[in-house]
């Protein structure tokens, strides 16, 4: 038997990526050395200083390094559709990749074309990275209103990143029930539920119940309206931030 | 008051959201397309321009969103390939830490996240300033802060800080909140990859991990477990107790936990098996397999489909597994096949079909599921299918697997596909009787449309079909050439046209084969020509029929454009005219009587054409190479009067080849960069300094000729002795020379004058000189050479010597390196060294055995039989292979898995004695079933009758 096949002993994902319909990546992070020439670990521990070009010029084909990795995965994934609680398996460049989401072919622009895509070693329990992968994209539906389209996940960009950082510290999962991971994001503890209510003004803290972040498209994601507990010069600062914000880009 | 408050604030929130719905209004009538997301179209510089809001702290306190927002932008950046470079990370950085200023949770949540995202491109001293900031977030009582901030500490704290901060992080491994307990035991984990150091530092909490396995959180119970394997996993008998504890005990909740618990149990079980404590079943063996076995075995009906399935996979891979204890898992993992779930699917087959390879009846009973999933919309997941399903079926379901094949190949990625040719090919082997059903269908592939790799593969399979399956050459040399008729690759041409060459004339009917090569000469791209040439000469040379009229058509290449198709020509039209006028054709008359036996179409002997067009190198062209790099390296060669020829050739050995992985084929996403990565590698390895160069080095050595061969290095003392000694024995014609490099360990001395005295009583060999190491220092290895002279009339006999260290002590003061006594003469024993027959043995491959064994005739044979006391067959055959220092042939130096103690095995060897007489041998090794040793008849022939009886007396 090839020794690739012996399941890790200190179980590691390699990668956590969310991609587009297209495949672009719109979050992802890479673990441990995959997807890294060996050339990027010397420059980045090398003083920082004196390597700046160095640094550009191997942050470049690591950049490359990733694309095409990611090139080569959607070339498999694209077209395959998973249901939130049955992740699919392909395996790419002798990886696993476990995904959710994904729109069938010809539903070109209709809702939930996000996949979330873990990638694991080639001895990974697929049914481990599926247990991971269904957890990350249970969460990330419910953080994102249950509508997890391109629009969407790129307007609340900064709580996929909070997502997946709770869910993955350094390759090793952290969390992986999906409620569990949505509250920790909100900033809602497990233990105290109304920990959230001491500090003001934050995203969501306040909201009663379930309710995910907004759904408007217009940069106001994760923007809490919890009125209730804001003090009136705070909720005019926030009116006024946004509205700013708003008459920018229009 | 409070009313109006009430009221104000009221209206303000309505009027603020009926302002943000008119906004949203005008965006929705502007179209989808266009709307604005904060982190579209980022710019590098306008973002960090944003970023230095974060140095002002009206800015910070007031809107920690904006803030936010701006981090979360960075993140985007650095996400989209936009790095920043050491001056700008560092720059955002001290900006960043200004942030802890604000109290705002969902600020510090971000800075949180930069900061390890920094830690690992910013300069480790500059991200050391936050440690304060984050011990006083560590130690305070909001459990996110707490957890954070120990993650964040895990990556930029030293093994010096840890330690100042150690009691925290010991405490917060136990912390009531699962979350910080989590954080706690993940960064630990990765502290302790991280170094030494803080390795140590983490094993010191081993009794607050094994308190916060018992945790209610099931997350915290996955983290405890891992953390105590990193701890324990060099402490065999710790991690045993370990293993058994929870196993018996059942105190683990989460799948996770047990799904690492059940790899533990699979891997110390494994252990047991390696290292020889453990054979046959695993419920007769030791204690410990029992109990690890019948937990898995119980695992197999845990509710949790991740524990089940890893328990099923765990005992598919136990090595030397008994089928009794295999068929429960194959049970759970026939269950999975059907599942809903597409992960659990692909899990199941891709086991299923890593079981196929060697228990193909255990898995023969899915065979009804695993034909449903050639449907699966999941191609991998059918690919997998038919590959087990190849290996699972009987030889009567074949047509039916190949039809329902046939619909599914012609749409799936070419990748796919070729995992599928190779698996037909091993269906021919299995089955050779199918040899045309599956060869035709192979080449109805070939004229589909597909890529390089993928018809490649398929002319790979047929060819190595033709050479295994012999009945299958004529039909698929047709198939090949219909094939070549329209090919766009030329490699695969110049392959098949020169396979044809090859082959072709060895047919029934050669002359079939000429319109096909002759329409390439006509067509075809020069490469191509020229290589058809080259194939059209061969039939004219074998063939004496079909001389002239292959000499018409190779005329007319005589003017082709291109000088390798024109040389080409030239040679062979010219050797053909003359062979014909020598030895002229003569065609059989045509009333000859049918019944009696035509005459064989073959040139007759000394025919000048067969001799130039057909014979090839007496070696491989690697062999020649190497041979004449070593001729280039001995001293003199150049200068030498001889006329160099290739018998002169020095006799260069084979390397080791590094053991190919075995490729089953069902790798699918195998990646044919990888492996073209790993060859680079092997052919990097492959340019190995020659041996003898170090004796070559020195005149007096060297003018005793050239270096015959050389032993891979032998140790003469431990390794952690005060002198190491090894010694590389190199045979010439009448001498030997010991190469004794010694390498001084001891830090204060330096030793001088050092020589080793070797003393052996025989016949044949006498101590003829010795050249001394004159000094070696610390930490260096010098070479010391002792000559022995061999007295070629006598037979050669294995012969020990004891050696001896003699050398000269200086003390030195290790500081300054200078001597600070006289020397004084030491001796140090060394182990005894051997000098067996083997040694006067290079290992040298011949490229057809069989033939080889024909030519030497047995006119000098020696047989011999031999009991040996080997329990393995494999064992055995390994070591007749080291006695006799000979290189095994046509690949019988390894007993085929699955064959092993069943047949007796074959073993060829071929190797060159010293003076230069080729040696052959044949080897059968035969297990006599009940344990008690092995048989082997062993035929030795060369050309010399003495040089025979030596090798044989080889065995012992």
């Amino acid at each position: 038997m090839a020794s690739g096949a012996f399941p890790p002993l200190l179980p590691k994902v390699d990668a956590i990526l969310v991609l587009d319909g297209d495949g672009n990546r719109l979050a992802g992070k890479y673990y441990g050395d995959f997807m890294k020439n060996p050339s990027t670990t010397a420059a980045a521990a090398g003083d920082g200083a004196d390597t700046t070009t160095d640094n550009a010029a191997a942050a470049q084909s690591v950049e490359q390094l990733r694309n095409s990795f990611e090139q080569q995965l959607q070339s498999k994934i694209g077209g395959i559709a998973a249901k939130p609680d049955a992740a699919e398996v392909v395996t790419v460049l002798g990886k696993t990749a476990v995904f959710c989401g994904g729109s069938p072919p010809g539903n070109n622009g209709g809702g939930g074309d996000v996949r979330v895509v873990h990638v694991g070693p080639a001895g990974e329990s697929e049914l481990v990275l599926a247990h991971l992968v269904e957890g990350m994209y249970e969460a990330l539906s419910h953080l994102m209103g249950g509508s997890t389209d391109r629009a969407m996940v790129l307007d609340n960009l900064e709580l996929v990143f909070l997502l997946i950082d709770e869910h993955c510290d350094g390759g090793i999962i952290l969390e992986t029930d999906g409620q569990k991971l949505a509250g920790s994001v909100l900033l809602r503890d497990e233990q105290e539920p109304a920990m959230g209510q001491g500090m003001e003004g934050q995203g969501g803290g306040g909201m009663p119940g379930q309710a995910p972040p907004m759904q408007s498209g217009g940069g106001m994601g994760g923007l809490g309206m919890g009125g209730g507990e804001m003090t009136i010069g705070q909720a005019l600062m926030q009116a006024r931030n946004q509205i700013m914000a708003n008459l920018n880009q229009t | 008051m409070a009313e109006g408050d009430g009221l104000t604030m009221n209206n303000l929130i309505s009027e603020v959201q009926g302002a943000l719905d008119k906004f949203k209004l005008e965006d929705d009538a502007t179209g989808a397309n266009d709307y604005y997301s904060p982190y579209a179209n980022l710019e590098k510089a306008a973002v960090l321009q944003e970023a230095r809001c974060f140095h002002d702290p009206t800015a910070v306190r007031e809107s920690p969103r904006k803030c936010c927002t701006v981090i979360a932008q960075l993140l985007h950046l650095t996400n989209t390939g936009q790095y920043m470079n050491s001056a700008e990370a560092t720059e955002v950085f001290f900006g960043v830490t200004k942030l802890f200023m604000s109290d705002d949770a969902s600020l510090r949540r971000m800075v949180y996240l930069f900061i390890k995202d920094v830690a690992e491109t910013c300069n480790p001293d500059d991200v050391i300033i936050v440690t304060s900031s984050l011990t006083k977030d560590m130690t305070c009582d909001v459990d996110l802060y707490r957890a954070n901030a120990l993650r964040v500490l895990a990556r930029i704290v030293d093994a010096a800080m840890l330690g100042a901060i150690e009691r925290y992080v010991k405490q917060a491994v136990v912390d009531s909140s699962g979350q910080v307990s989590s954080a706690a035991l993940v960064s630990a984990t990765h502290l302790f990859e991280k170094n030494e150091e803080s390795a140590a530092i983490v094993k010191r909490w081993i009794s607050e991990t094994t308190e916060a396995t018992s945790s209610p959180n099931e997350m915290v119970q996955f983290h405890a477990m891992q953390l105590l394997y990193q701890i324990k996993k060099h402490d065999r008998l710790g991690m045993q107790k370990l293993v058994t504890q929870f196993s018996q005990r059942n105190t683990l909740r989460s799948p996770l936990a047990l799904v690492l618990l059940v790899r533990y149990t699979a891997k110390l079980l494994t252990d047991e098996v390696s290292e020889g404590r453990q054979s046959g079943s695993f419920q007769t063996g030791t204690n410990f397999s029992r109990a690890g076995y019948a937990f898995l075995e119980a695992s197999l009906r845990h509710k949790s489909e991740m524990v089940v399935y890893e328990a099923a996979k765990s005992i598919c891979a136990l090595p030397n597994i008994e089928p009794q204890e295999l068929s429960p898992a194959v049970n759970v993992l026939q269950l999975f096949l059907s599942s809903p779930k597409p992960a659990v699917r692909f899990a199941a087959i891709k086991t299923v079909s890593q079981v196929a390879v060697n228990h193909p009846r255990i898995v023969s009973k899915c065979n009804e599921d695993l034909e449903a999933l050639i449907a699966d919309a999941n191609r991998s997941i059918a690919t997998l299918a038919i590959t087990t399903l190849l290996k699972t079926g009987s030889e009567n379901s074949v047509d039916r697997l190949l039809k329902q094949i046939s619909v599914f190949l012609s749409e799936i990625p070419d990748e796919y596909k070729v995992t599928i040719v190779k698996s037909i090919q091993r269906l021919c082997l299995t089955y050779p009787a199918k040899h045309r059903v599956l060869v035709g269908f192979l080449s109805n592939f070939l004229r589909e449309e597909g890529g390089f790799e993928f018809k490649r593969s398929i002319v790979n399979s047929i060819v190595s079909l033709m050479k295994q399956v012999p009945e299958t050459t004529e039909g698929s040399l047709l198939h090949l050439c219909e094939f070549i008729e329209d090919c766009e690759f030329t490699m695969l041409s110049t392959q098949i046209l020169h396979l044809l060459g090859e082959l072709g004339p060895g047919t029934s009917a050669p002359a079939r084969y000429i319109r096909f090569i002759y329409n390439r000469v006509i067509l075809e791209n020069s490469a191509v020509r020229a290589a058809a040439v080259g194939a059209l000469s061969k039939f004219a040379a074998r063939c004496p029929s079909l001389r002239s009229s292959i000499l018409t058509l190779l005329k007319r290449s005589l003017d082709d454009e291109d000088d390798e198709t024109r040389d080409r020509a030239s040679v062979a039209v010219s050797v053909l005219k003359d062979a014909m006028e020598e030895f002229p054709y003569l065609a059989p008359p045509e009333d000859a009587d049918p019944d009696e036996d035509p005459v064989p179409d073959v040139p007759q002997a000394g025919d000048p054409a067969a001799f130039v067009l057909l014979q090839g190198l007496p070696m491989s062209f690697d062999r020649l190479d190497r041979s004449i790099r070593a001729y280039v390296k001995a001293p003199a060669a150049m200068d030498s009067p001889d006329q160099l020829t290739l018998s002169t050739l020095p006799i260069v050995e084979e390397y080791e080849e590094p053991e190919s992985a075995v490729d089953d084929g069902d790798d699918i996403g195998a990646d044919a960069a990888l492996a073209a990565a790993v060859s680079g590698k092997e052919k990097e390895k492959k340019e190995v300094v020659d041996p003898a160069a170090a004796v070559y080095a020195i005149p007096e050595l060297a003018a005793l000729g050239r270096v015959f061969r050389s032993s891979p290095p032998t140790a003469l003392s431990e390794e952690e002795a005060e002198y190491v000694v090894t010694c590389v024995k190199h045979v010439l014609p009448e001498h030997i020379i010991l190469q004794f490099p010694i390498q001084n360990t001891l830090e204060d001395q330096r030793l001088v004058n050092c020589t080793v005295t070797v003393e052996g009583d025989s016949e044949c060999f006498e101590v003829a000189g010795e050249v001394a190491a004159e000094s070696i220092k610390y930490g260096e290895t010098v070479n010391a050479f002792t000559v022995i002279s061999r007295n070629p009339d006598a037979p050669l006999a294995p012969c020990n010597f004891e050696c001896v260290l003699n050398f000269g002590v200086i003390q030195v003061d290790p500081k300054s390196g200078e001597d600070e006594s006289d020397p004084f003469e030491e001796e140090y024993p060394l182990e005894e060294l051997e000098i067996a027959t083997s040694d006067f043995m290079a290992k040298v491959s011949v490229p057809d055995f069989r033939s080889s064994w024909e030519i030497v005739g047995n006119s000098n044979e020696v047989l011999e039989k031999f009991a040996l006391q080997f329990k393995k067959q494999e064992d055995a055959v390994s070591a007749v292979i080291d006695f006799l220092g000979m290189q095994p042939c046509d690949g019988t130096g390894h007993i085929k898995p699955g064959e092993g103690g069943k047949k007796p095995h074959m073993l060829h060897l071929s190797g060159v004695f010293v003076g230069g007489t080729n040696v052959l041998a044949r080897a059968q090794v035969a297990a006599q079933g009940d344990a008690s040793g092995v048989l082997l008849k062993i035929a030795v022939r060369s050309d010399d009758p003495d040089v025979s009886r030596m090798v044989a007396d080889c065995i012992r």
